[in-house]
């Protein structure tokens, strides 16, 4: 594991010189949460009510938690980086390397939010306080405990990107189904939890990425109970697993048919 | 003892066709056709541990896809291929480690890191310890003269200086067989100069099997004492470069000037190229007429200078890969 710990730290390196430019992300993320903090404090009329067993600041606090996630752990490297090394065949140049080519990108991925998110958790938090209040009941035992399910729930998310990549070894453009899987990580993850959706649809939703990767560390911290981190740790573990499997068939498989030829 | 060892190896890549314009694009859709392509067609060649060989062909003679069979990266269709007696398909991995390569079209610098940090990256991706890392960039560093800027990031560097860096990158594990495929492209003379002869003395100090492939004749001159031509994905020349250069084609090139103007007439095994007052240009076949029997046609007592040069090998490969009925690109 100590190569794929140089290659993290390589890429920390290298993204501690963009600090600068991650700043300036700031300015998207500020006005998507003001947005946000204007529409539900619309939406919630009285102070105490309770939407889908969410306060007002449960709710607000949620969707900033989601979206620091979002905006502090871009997926560009996973989402596009795989799928664009298989179509130029830079890939050649890659897979003859003593390392795993799919570790080697969730390790470059891995590098990358390790600078930007922690940038984006400090901001959401001064946001937040100053700008909705303290979260009810919240300790940081409980943002300690939630710190495993965010890493798993990047690292689950990565996983299946790179799967959705790893298509390029069999169609032309793996782009599009790249773009479903954002849209719907933004759409329906990000910006609402779970509960509001009609019950009916609630189960589906739990059977995608969606559950463990924007719900679970967003839930944690905003409504911690024990039997729920066990309930999403056991399903990131599931998900990891199935996840981590399936890249590595497609990794393996498409790997035999790579097609590059020319210099 | 082989380094390499191919036999019988064979590539062949299905390629989409398509008619020309709208209908055949929709035609493709309906009906995708797709054509065969023999990128390289049962070839079979040996390389000596500490061999420098040069493997060169025009664009699409199979050099690359040979290539990246012999490091593992594409699968053979056929044939057998074992490299340090390792089958490269199988346990890529394993091979990884007793093997460089250096891409010059490609980078595998980190761009924003500088070259230390980059070695001391390849040093840990090849499992070596802190220690040896550093005694090796030591080692190195000094061969190919990093000093000045070791700790410059990548992408400040100069392309002479990126490329030494890149060789020292693929060096840093002590492989057993380097691949360099046109490592010297974009660089001007003197820094050439300066790459080749750091391999030269990488072969010579450390007996680094070299496998180059490069459209650069000098590389291949000044490197290489064997050479294989491949083209259309078959081997068209197994020869040592002292045989190709003094009898592959058996041609002189003789320059003379002349007390008096003699006319040349060219005839069997004599061409003349230029020919002008007492300055005479001729290129001798000494297959069809000894090279005596040529400088007696322009009279030895009239020579007031004379030039006989071997044809340059620029022209002798062009005139292989023309006689295999192809173009040079």
């Amino acid at each position: 594991m100590r190569k794929y710990a140089v290659i993290y730290r390589s890429v920390l390196m290298e993204n501690l010189q963009y600090t600068l430019n991650i700043a300036m992300s700031f300015i998207s993320y500020f006005i998507f949460i003001f947005v946000f903090i204007n529409l539900w404090n619309y939406i919630y009329s009285a102070p105490d009510s309770l939407i889908a067993g969410y306060t007002r600041e449960q709710m607000i606090w949620y969707v900033m938690i989601t979206e620091a996630l979002w905006f502090g752990a871009p997926a560009g490297t996973v989402a596009r980086q795989a799928s664009s090394d298989i179509r130029s065949g830079n890939i050649a140049y890659l897979v003859n390397k003593p390392y795993h080519y799919t570790l080697y990108i969730l390790a470059r991925y891995t590098g990358g939010w390790s600078v930007q998110l922690p940038m984006f958790a400090v901001l959401a938090a001064v946001m937040g306080t100053a700008m909705v209040g303290p979260l009810p009941r919240f300790s940081p035992l409980h943002l300690l405990a939630a710190i495993p399910v965010v890493i798993l729930g990047l690292t689950i998310d990565a996983v299946f990107r790179i799967c959705i990549s790893l298509i390029s070894f069999w169609v032309e453009d793996a782009n599009p189904f790249q773009w479903l899987y954002s849209k719907m990580m933004l759409l329906i993850g990000t910006i609402f939890p779970v509960e509001i959706f009609p019950a009916a649809l609630q189960p589906v939703f739990k059977l995608t990425p969606i559950y463990t990767v924007c719900y679970g560390p967003a839930k944690l911290i905003v409504d911690f109970s024990a039997d729920k981190y066990i309930e999403i740790i056991l399903a990131q573990a599931l998900y990891l697993g199935a996840a981590a499997a399936l890249m590595l068939f497609l990794y393996g498989k498409g790997v035999r048919k790579l097609h590059v030829n020319g210099g | 003892m082989n380094a390499i060892e191919a036999t019988e190896l064979s590539k062949t890549f299905r390629v989409r066709r398509k008619e020309k314009g709208m209908k055949g694009s929709l035609r493709a859709l309906l009906h995708p056709e797709t054509e065969e392509i023999k990128a390289v067609d049962r070839i079979s060649f040996n390389v000596k541990e500490g061999e420098v060989l040069a493997f060169i062909g025009p664009n699409g003679a199979g050099k690359s896809t040979t290539i990246k069979m012999l490091t593992g990266i594409l699968y053979p269709d056929g044939g057998n291929v074992r490299v340090l007696d390792i089958d490269p398909s199988k346990k890529r991995k394993q091979l990884a480690y007793e093997i460089g390569t250096v891409f010059g079209q490609k980078e595998q610098l980190w761009v924003h890191l500088t070259p230390y940090d980059n070695f001391q990256f390849f040093g840990a991706i090849y499992d070596l310890s802190a220690r040896e890392t550093e005694a090796r960039i030591r080692e190195l560093g000094e061969i190919f003269e990093l000093g000045a800027f070791i700790n410059t990031p990548v992408r400040s560097l100069s392309l002479g200086q990126r490329i030494r860096c890149e060789i020292v990158a693929s060096l840093i594990h002590k492989p057993k067989v380097l691949f360099l495929d046109e490592p010297t492209i974009g660089l001007d003379p003197v820094v050439k100069e300066s790459i080749r002869s750091l391999i030269k003395q990488m072969n010579k100090e450390l007996g680094t099997t070299i496998f180059l492939t490069s459209h650069d004749v000098g590389d291949i001159e000044k490197l290489c004492k064997r050479i294989i031509i491949v083209n259309s994905g078959r081997i068209v020349l197994d020869e040592s470069m002292e045989h190709l250069k003094y009898h592959y084609l058996n041609k002189k090139i003789v320059e003379a000037k002349l007390q008096e103007e003699t006319l040349l007439q060219a005839g069997e095994g004599i061409t003349v190229l230029k020919q002008k007052g007492g300055h005479v240009k001729f290129e001798v076949d000494t297959e069809k007429m000894p090279i005596s029997d040529a400088l007696r046609l322009i009279g030895g007592e009239n020579v007031e200078d004379i030039n006989i040069s071997n044809i340059p090998l620029e022209n002798i490969i062009t005139e292989i890969y023309k006689a295999e009925n192809i173009g040079t690109t």
